[in-house]
């Protein structure tokens, strides 16, 4: 029997909640809650609250935080002390939070006193800001004061017109919460509609504020609060209350005080308010029903008056619909189904559950994805060797698992080595094609590893052969014995299956015994390599290169010669300034031109040489006018 | 045929020694001797290998260049070539043949590498 395991939550206590975790449906499904507070989260949540607290504030949010969840504080007489020594009787702030812990501990009362009463009422002005306003109002109404809802009321109005914040507004809510039933609400509900537009839509699957998740939660909290105390629904749709839900329980360690506060309390706002209470179906454990563990475990946040059904349970292969509007039964607060009475096949199968039984029920309809897992068992394995040309008949031998067959199987090259079997359901005797059905051949010796996949034919029987000669570059052509193993496995298989069938000695041709190519040394150091540096040229002997220096420089000699024989001299070699100027300037670029070959670069050079060259052409100049003119005073 | 080659030869030379200027005969020493260079440079390049490719380019255009602006010198210095060069003096080709130079050797130690 399976039975869907369903946490039911004793909606009589309308503080305990926990809010438990949705799967996520795919395909045109409706959106679904993908966030939510474990128990363990809840815990941890309450544990953050549990820290000793230090201040009014601190200890107003873990008291009233605690009581949302439906706990308390550790020492209540000792948290009442610390209210009353802490209270300071002239701060509005102070006020509020004291009154609004002591309400949380039973037999705590905070004393009151005339002034009390007037400095809260003063509060209550145009002239507060909105949280004022509300801390004053909470206070006045925790404490059993009285006070004039209409005033507050067109207080908070006016105010509203002039803090239009969010978390302004989400006060103004929560003040209107504590105020009297006929005063005129209607304006400040309408505040709820005008702050939900105001949420960004994050990817279709949250909702929240961009000032983060306090005053999502915050939000949340006023909103449902004063839907419950003024009766009117709210308007926020089914989608956007799902997605308020992810928003605010995404987050599972929180930063302050004030922010698991505000969580706590969006909680219990959720699961106990009069419109909306957002539901989550989940399985407990693995999804998971077979033979011997027939239960699929369903948790839900819930109650237990609800009665939960599955509308259709189709399978995901077939697409045939295997259960239909079958209803859960409830035992110990958990919902239950035997699933396995219907003899499901194995495989995967789609439920559709539905929770009803109450209209404020939201994203009450779960898709979930349930495996049925079964054993399979190897029936028929034959081994046979058959020759090629067929001309000698196939000895065939029957292998039981998990037993090894007992000779082994000779297979060269004119033969073929054959395997069929088949894979049935131990349960049903149904045959089944599991995702992997692989022939694996080891040789022990060498350390090689062939895996081949064996296929169903149209009957559902495997068949595996194997071609010797075909095949003897996937063995590397070595001949030996091979160990022949069976690997079946599936996900729906609860035993897979790896078995030593029979031994088989494959004699192949040409074996050229490659060893060196093993898969041991595959991932050995391979051989260094010297790397060859680049030859220089081929350049000729220092002899030939000397010879021709000399050779090349020869000529100069045969040139001084040639002008001395034609009687060049430099008699009229003047020693004015231009002309010994000229010459030092051009030998000092001639220098430069040295000195850029050893030294420079071109951009230094032309520098250099723009200096010297215009010197030298100057006195050049001078000089060869000077020339000019005494050759033409000669002519 | 080798005689009226013989001929030429020896009238040219004779015309060469007697009719040209000393001066000119100073520039074709100088040219001379730039030849001689460039040729015994090439001759290493064809026996040898081009090894230092940029360098037996950088000395060979050196000496082509020199020998071309040092017949543009003679050219231009050469009386008898007056008429074409009317407002050309001789020191202005010696300033030409210079300032051609020092461009001539920049670029060549430049690539002689």
């Amino acid at each position: 029997m399976i039975y869907i395991y369903i946490i039911g939550v004793d909606m009589a206590q309308p503080r305990v909640f926990c809010l438990v975790l949705l799967t996520v449906a795919l395909g045109a499904q409706a959106l679904t809650p993908s966030h939510h507070l474990s128990l363990s989260d809840v815990e941890r949540l309450k544990g953050l609250l549990s820290q000793p607290f230090t201040d009014l504030a601190s200890a107003y949010y873990s008291i009233v935080g605690l009581s949302k969840l439906g706990a308390s504080v550790a020492d209540e007489n000792d948290a009442c002390q610390f209210l009353k020594a802490q209270l300071d009787p002239m701060s509005v702030d102070s006020l509020f939070f004291a009154a609004e812990a002591s309400q949380a501990i039973s037999d705590c009362e905070i004393p009151v006193s005339n002034e009390t009463r007037d400095i809260l009422l003063a509060a209550v002005s145009e002239d507060s800001t909105v949280t004022q306003i509300f801390r004053a109002v909470s206070a006045l109404s925790s404490l059993g004061l009285p006070l004039a809802s209409q005033e507050v009321v067109a207080a908070l109005v006016a105010r509203i017109a002039k803090e239009d914040n969010v978390l302004a507004i989400t006060t103004a809510l929560q003040t209107a919460t504590r105020l009297s039933q006929q005063a005129e609400l209607g304006g400040i509900l309408e505040e709820i509609e005008d702050l939900a537009a105001r949420l960004d839509d994050l990817g279709g699957v949250y909702l929240q504020f961009e000032e983060g998740l306090e005053a999502t939660a915050l939000f949340v909290t006023a909103a449902y609060t004063l839907s419950d105390h003024a009766d009117t629904e709210p308007p926020l749709k089914e989608d956007q209350v799902i997605q308020l839900v992810n928003s605010v329980f995404s987050k599972k360690s929180w930063d302050s005080r004030s922010e698991a506060f505000s969580v706590a309390c969006a909680a219990a706002a959720l699961s106990s308010n009069r419109f909306h209470v957002p539901v989550i179906v989940s399985t407990q454990g693995p999804a998971t029903v077979s033979h011997s563990q027939p239960i699929l475990h369903v948790g839900s946040t819930l109650l237990l008056q609800s009665s939960v059904l599955v509308e259709s349970a189709q399978a995901v292969a077939s697409k045939s619909v295997v259960l239909s509007q079958a209803p859960f039964s409830l035992r110990d607060g958990i919902f239950e189904l035997n699933f396995m009475a219907g003899q499901p096949a194995s495989g995967y199968y789609q439920f559709t559950v539905a929770v009803t039984g109450d209209s404020r029920l939201v994203a009450n309809q779960v898709e979930l994805k349930v495996k049925v897992s079964t054993e399979v068992a190897i029936t028929n394995m034959d081994l046979s060797v058959v020759d090629k040309d067929q001309s000698i008949g196939t000895k065939t031998s029957r292998v039981d698992y998990p037993f090894k067959a007992k000779g082994s199987f000779t297979a060269d090259s004119h033969q073929n080595f054959a395997m069929t079997f088949q894979l049935v359901d131990v349960n049903t005797g149904v045959e089944l094609t599991p995702h992997q059905t692989f022939v694996r051949f080891h040789n022990q010796k060498t350390g090689q590893e062939v895996v081949f996949v064996a296929e169903p034919d149209s009957k559902n029987l495997y068949k595996f052969e194997l071609d010797t000669a075909e095949r003897k570059s996937e063995f590397d052509s070595m001949s030996g014995t091979y160990a022949l193993h069976l690997i079946v496995g599936d996900a729906t298989l609860e035993n897979p299956i790896l078995w030593n069938v029979a031994d088989v000695v494959l004699k192949f041709l040409d074996e050229e015994a490659p060893a060196a190519i093993q898969s041991k040394t595959l991932y050995m150091p391979k051989p260094d390599i010297q790397h060859l540096f680049r030859e220089p040229e081929k350049k000729p002997p220092t002899v030939v290169s000397n010879t021709f220096t000399a050779l090349v420089l020869s000529p100069f000699l045969l040139l001084l010669i040639l002008w001395f024989k034609l009687g060049a001299n430099i008699s009229n070699f003047s020693l004015s300034p231009s002309a010994v100027l000229f010459h030092v300037g051009h030998a000092c670029m001639l220098g430069l031109m040295y000195i850029y070959w050893t030294h420079l670069n071109m951009f230094q050079t032309l520098k250099y040489l723009a200096i010297i060259g215009s010197i030298t052409f100057l006195a050049g100049n001078r000089m060869l006018a000077q020339k000019a003119v005494k050759r033409l005073a000669s002519k | 045929m080798s005689n009226s080659v013989i001929s030429v030869i020896s009238r040219f030379l004779e015309e060469y020694t007697t009719k040209t200027s000393n001066k000119l005969k100073v520039v074709d020493a100088y040219l001379f001797y730039i030849l001689l260079t460039g040729a015994l440079q090439f001759l290493y390049c064809l026996l040898v290998g081009t090894f230092p490719f940029n360098s037996f380019l950088a000395g060979f255009i050196s000496c082509v260049g020199a020998f071309i602006l040092g017949v543009c010198l003679r050219i231009q210095i050469n009386p008898e070539n007056k008429g074409d060069f009317l407002s050309i003096s001789q020191e202005r080709a010696f300033a030409d043949f210079l300032l051609a130079h020092t461009v001539l050797h920049l670029v060549v130690i430049n690539f002689i590498g």
